[in-house]
């Protein structure tokens, strides 16, 4: 093999081909024709370290080559071409919607938008995927990942103080070992050591988890799903940053070892038998908590012109970033190593954790070095930027890179990718009748787990450290009532405890709608993540979103037409909800070979991920039912079709369509829901999602210790609409809404003429009650509901 | 004047933010210090009229929790020991009381030796949740006086089991009241429900529950606080120390 590494220029298809695979560099046959053209016309062999370096740098991990790459998109006979897919959907969104309070979208390593009153911060905001380590070793890969976007947040701008984490997760069916091929991890396992990844991790840098989700799915029977999101505080000052050529390339935090090489390329390859968990970074938390003290005193004393973190492809990718203009003199020598037996090349490209690089001007090198000795944070100063745009890179006498930085960021080629819209049969029938009560049914869904208490993994999360977590993930008069979002005031970051600016976060997923329809599945996304930011009393008007792109093989045709219907539903609906996106991420390759060659793809999963401003986080509200006597109210109209529903998951439904989202509507009644929020007429809110509006009832009714009398003959209804769909429809757009007695006029006023109906009371009696106008459809005592809801699922 | 509180951080070290925040707003001078700059002497502990303890994982909780940041203490054990005995207020809170029962400070003893320790978490791992405590008011710790018999406080902690080997040496604290505090449902296995101790004077004090994230109503997980007065139950323990020291 080396052999064939001298005589690279050289080789033919074949030998590139398994030259790529010996070395893992996961480039496809025409990538290394390019980078083989190149070095032809250099005259010389490219050396280890420079084709590693271009395989970081080239990777689907690094350069999202799929979604930002030309696709060719085939629906019902008719052709669409996109340039850059990511662009034309997402990016477009972003730059029609142009809302002067996104400061910075896009470019640097989070999205930042307004915070506060004052103009003087910005709310920086981002989610990641670790995928592909997590589907390994559960535990580091998720450490890893939560320690990776934290370091997002601390490379953005000059860096910004992490105040919240986010973390949701997509496993197989918890019961599903049976179906396991031979060798895999179960279900089970990975979610433990992944929940227990983000605990150890989380809870060690001292940023409450406050904010996320678990979905369960045999799709993700293989390839688990682990999105982290991190938000952080950031001075509008601190924003910009730019190299100085002649600035010190200073690498702070932790060592480099032979953990983590070859990260970004194996992200960005389908996982079989033979992957390595040595791809797999190992996390050191109070590595990372040490970066984070010394970073934020650095930035405010401005001992650094520009920072940015390690992260896939470590430092190649990091000062390959930061020097892309300036180039970079790197002389490998004088990092700091936690391996002897390491290679020139391997300290280059190893992902090993913790490590953040600074640019920093040689004259503010010694007052840097004592915020680091003071908090006993390792560095080292690797060299340095010298504005020449070349990147040379040595360890002693050996040179291991030499090139010009055009070369990494301008050559990298992209090759037009097939994409058909999946044929899927709808079916819009009437509902099967079910052998079970409707309180029978209800009681399986309560427990079922993509509705039932995520308490398990909530409480190993620190979710309040920093003491600014206002709004809790459980809530209500026992502190565990599932809450739609989590509300952040962050003090420990302003220090000011008489601003009470805060802002919202929350999610919006729903694969098993993707399954029938992704681009509907897109407008719900979005759609639950605006509602759920609604349920907490946010400025829904000044909502960013983020979209994280989730798929298996591009290589498939119909994965690639999913993606394609999805983003075009992202850009439909952050047009329609004024919520431009400020960030995203994606991953492909979700999909994985057994032993005996089965593949298993995952379906396409969009993660939306929403903020919003809260104006005055006193005034944040609930979702449990507060007091009896109080009215309750359902906005929106329900509507039919099973399709994609938990009810779906569980029985035979008899449909399978999705309910088109009327989003001028959703967007006019939520307007109007967010007035009367902030005029105190509404007490507690609760959004109609997973399980529908018997689960929504039956979680406000038990978080709150009360009953509730409903009578459903008063509800805005589709024609045709039976009392099944109805309970467990889960059309979007609805929530229910508990209004304060003595408030009534003033709400009525403020909602009219929208889809707004009063649907019963809350009772002192412990039981909800549910009628449809002469049908009961059940009556149950709510501790009862409760016990089925409150599973243990670790 | 407003009297000085050094809080105190190390690696690890993750609620000195909040707590700093919260004597702050009570009226006191705080400070944030890292072990290190008194082991360098630049800064004294004697210097400060209060001292706290945040929460945390100081150096990873490695070994057990807080045993590390004990130990680095150690060479100054003469100045804490001289800060203690001269009544002036201490309070350790999660990590910081993990750190006072490594250290020997909590409970108090002869010998200044460590004779209790915080383990392991009946559940096996770390627990965030809020519980109701039951306030002793025959306590002479001065951090608890003006409370109600029972508040809310969360609690976030892998190891947090309250023991005491000796049964001498509970039957002690017991007896002079220094155990200021219990939970109304043991969270974590704790003797005799224990949830915070004081030494005789009253003036040194370790918790495990949070006061810092119940300081205002709407820390609280029961909506809507707008509507309550925003001083809650935690917001007490640092008042108290405060006037204590003024």
């Amino acid at each position: 093999m080396t052999d064939n590494l001298l005589n690279f220029t050289s080789l033919n298809k074949k030998q590139l081909v398994e030259l790529d695979r010996t070395y893992g560099w996961s480039l496809s046959a025409l990538e290394l024709a390019e980078v083989q053209r190149q070095f032809g016309e250099t005259g010389r062999q490219p050396s280890r370290g420079e084709l590693e370096t271009i395989a970081q740098t080239w990777s689907e991990h690094c350069k999202h080559k799929t979604f930002s790459g030309p696709v060719r998109f085939k629906s019902g006979g008719k052709v669409k071409r996109y340039k850059n897919l990511f662009k034309e959907t997402i990016v477009k969104a972003t730059r029609k919607l142009n809302k002067k309070w996104c400061l910075s979208v896009f470019t640097d390593n989070a999205g930042i938008v307004e915070f506060g009153k004052n103009g003087k911060w910005g709310l920086a905001f981002k989610a990641e995927t670790h995928n592909h380590p997590c589907a390994v070793e559960p535990y580091g890969g998720a450490e890893t990942g939560v320690g990776g976007v934290v370091r997002d947040i601390l490379g953005v701008g000059l860096g910004a103080k992490p105040v919240l984490n986010t973390d949701n997760f997509c496993f197989g069916y918890l019961d599903s070992k049976t179906k396991l091929p031979k060798n895999s991890h179960s279900p089970e396992r990975i979610m433990r050591g992944v929940v227990e990844g983000v605990r150890d991790y989380g809870n060690r840098m001292g940023i409450p988890t406050a904010s996320g989700g678990l979905y369960f799915d045999d799709g993700y029977l293989l390839n688990p799903l682990v999105y982290v999101g991190c938000a952080g505080l950031i001075p509008v000052d601190k924003i910009a940053k730019k190299v100085i050529p002649g600035d010190l390339i200073v690498s702070i935090g932790g060592r480099t070892g032979r953990d983590g090489i070859h990260g970004a390329t194996f992200s960005s390859a389908n996982i079989d038998e033979d992957t390595s968990a040595s791809a797999v970074q190992i996390g050191h938390a109070v590595n990372e908590k040490k970066t984070l003290d010394v970073l934020m005193r650095a930035r405010d004393l401005g001992l650094y012109n520009a920072v940015t973190d390690c992260g896939a492809g470590g430092f190649s990718s990091a000062i390959g970033e930061l020097g892309s203009e300036t180039g970079a003199r790197v002389r490998l020598e004088n990092a700091q190593l936690k391996d002897t037996h390491i290679q020139p090349w391997e300290i280059w490209v190893s992902e090993s954790q913790e490590r953040m690089i600074l640019s920093v001007p040689g004259k503010k090198l010694k007052k840097l070095e004592v915020i680091l000795k003071a908090e006993s944070c390792e560095y080292c100063v690797l060299g340095t930027f010298p504005g020449d745009g070349r990147l040379l890179v040595t360890h002693g006498a050996e040179k291991v890179v030499d090139l010009p930085m055009s070369f990494l960021h301008g050559g990298v080629p992209n090759f037009e990718k097939a994409a058909v819209r999946r044929k899927v049969k709808i079916s819009d029938g009437s509902p099967v009748s079910p052998a079970k009560t409707y309180c029978g049914i209800l009681k399986d869904m309560l427990a079922h787990p993509n509705v039932c208490s995520r308490h398990s993994v909530i409480t190993q999360y620190d979710h309040e450290v920093q003491g600014g977590t206002v709004i809790k993930p459980l809530q209500g008069k026992y502190g565990d009532g599932p809450g739609d979002a989590a509300v952040i005031w962050p003090q420990a970051a302003t220090l000011d405890l008489n601003d009470f600016s805060g802002f919202a976060v929350t999610h919006g997923f729903n694969p098993a709608a993707g399954r029938i329809d992704p681009y509907q599945m897109a407008l719900h996304t979005v759609d639950e993540a605006v509602r759920n930011l609604l349920c907490v009393g946010a400025d829904i008007s000044r909502t960013a979103i983020l979209d994280n792109f989730c798929a298996a093989s591009p290589r498939d045709p119909e994965v690639m037409g999913d993606l394609v219907l999805a983003a075009e539903g992202c850009h439909d609906a952050a047009m329609a909800y004024g919520a431009p996106f400020i960030s995203g991420k994606d991953s492909f390759y979700n999909q994985a070979k057994d032993a005996e060659g089965n593949e298993y793809p995952i379906p396409i999963s969009l993660l939306i991920s929403a903020t919003a401003p809260v104006e005055d986080i006193r005034k944040a509200i609930t979702m449990n039912f507060k007091e009896a006597g109080n009215p309750v109210y359902l906005a929106g109209v329900n509507r039919r079709g099973l399709g994609g529903s938990v009810y779906g998951d569980m029985m035979v439904a008899g449909n399978n369509f999705i309910s088109p989202l009327a989003m001028k509507e959703a967007v006019r009644l939520y307007l109007a829901v967010s007035k009367a929020i902030s005029a105190g007429c509404v007490i507690a809110a609760h959004d109609v999602s997973q399980g529908g509006l018997a689960v929504t009832l039956a979680e406000m009714a038990f978080s709150g210790g009360l009953g509730a009398e409903i009578e459903l003959a008063g509800a805005a209804r589709e024609k045709g609409l039976g009392p099944l769909e109805l309970l467990f429809g889960e059309s979007p757009a609805r929530l229910v809404l508990e209004v304060t007695k003595g408030k009534e006029t003033e709400f009525l006023k403020l909602v009219k003429g929208l889809p707004v109906n009063e649907i019963g009371y809350v009772n002192e009696e412990p039981v909800l009650d549910v009628k449809d106008g002469e049908a009961r459809l059940f009556t149950e005592n709510i501790n009862a509901l409760k016990t089925c809801w409150k599973r243990e699922l670790l | 004047m407003k009297p000085k509180a050094i809080i105190l951080r190390g690696t690890g070290t993750n609620c000195d933010i909040e707590t700093f925040n919260s004597f702050k707003y009570v009226g006191a001078e705080p400070e944030l210090v890292h072990i290190n700059q008194l082991l360098s002497g630049a800064k004294k502990v004697l210097d400060y009229s209060i001292m706290a303890f945040p929460g945390g994982f100081s150096y990873g909780d490695d070994i057990s929790a807080g045993k590390i940041y004990a130990v680095k203490m150690s060479r100054l054990s003469a100045d804490f020991g001289a800060f203690i005995k001269d009544k002036r207020p201490v309070l350790g809170i999660c990590n910081g009381f993990q750190i006072l029962v490594k250290t020997g400070f909590l409970p108090e003893n002869k010998a200044g030796a460590q004779v209790s320790t915080l383990y392991t978490n009946d559940c096996g791992h770390f627990l965030a949740k809020w519980i109701k405590l039951k306030i002793n008011k025959k306590s002479p710790c001065i951090f608890t006086k003006g409370l109600p018999d029972e508040i809310e406080l969360p609690i976030a902690h892998g190891e947090g089991k309250f023991i005491i080997e000796d049964k001498k040496v509970m039957a002690e604290l017991v007896a002079r009241e220094l155990h200021a505090m219990t939970y109304e449902e043991n969270p974590n296995g704790s003797m005799l429900d224990i949830a915070g101790i004081t030494n005789s004077s009253g003036t040194c004090f370790g918790l495990m529950p949070h006061p810092e994230r119940n300081f205002f109503a709407w820390q609280h997980p029961d909506r809507p606080a707008a509507a309550r007065e925003a001083a809650a139950a935690g917001f007490q323990f640092f008042k108290n120390a405060v006037d204590y020291a003024g």
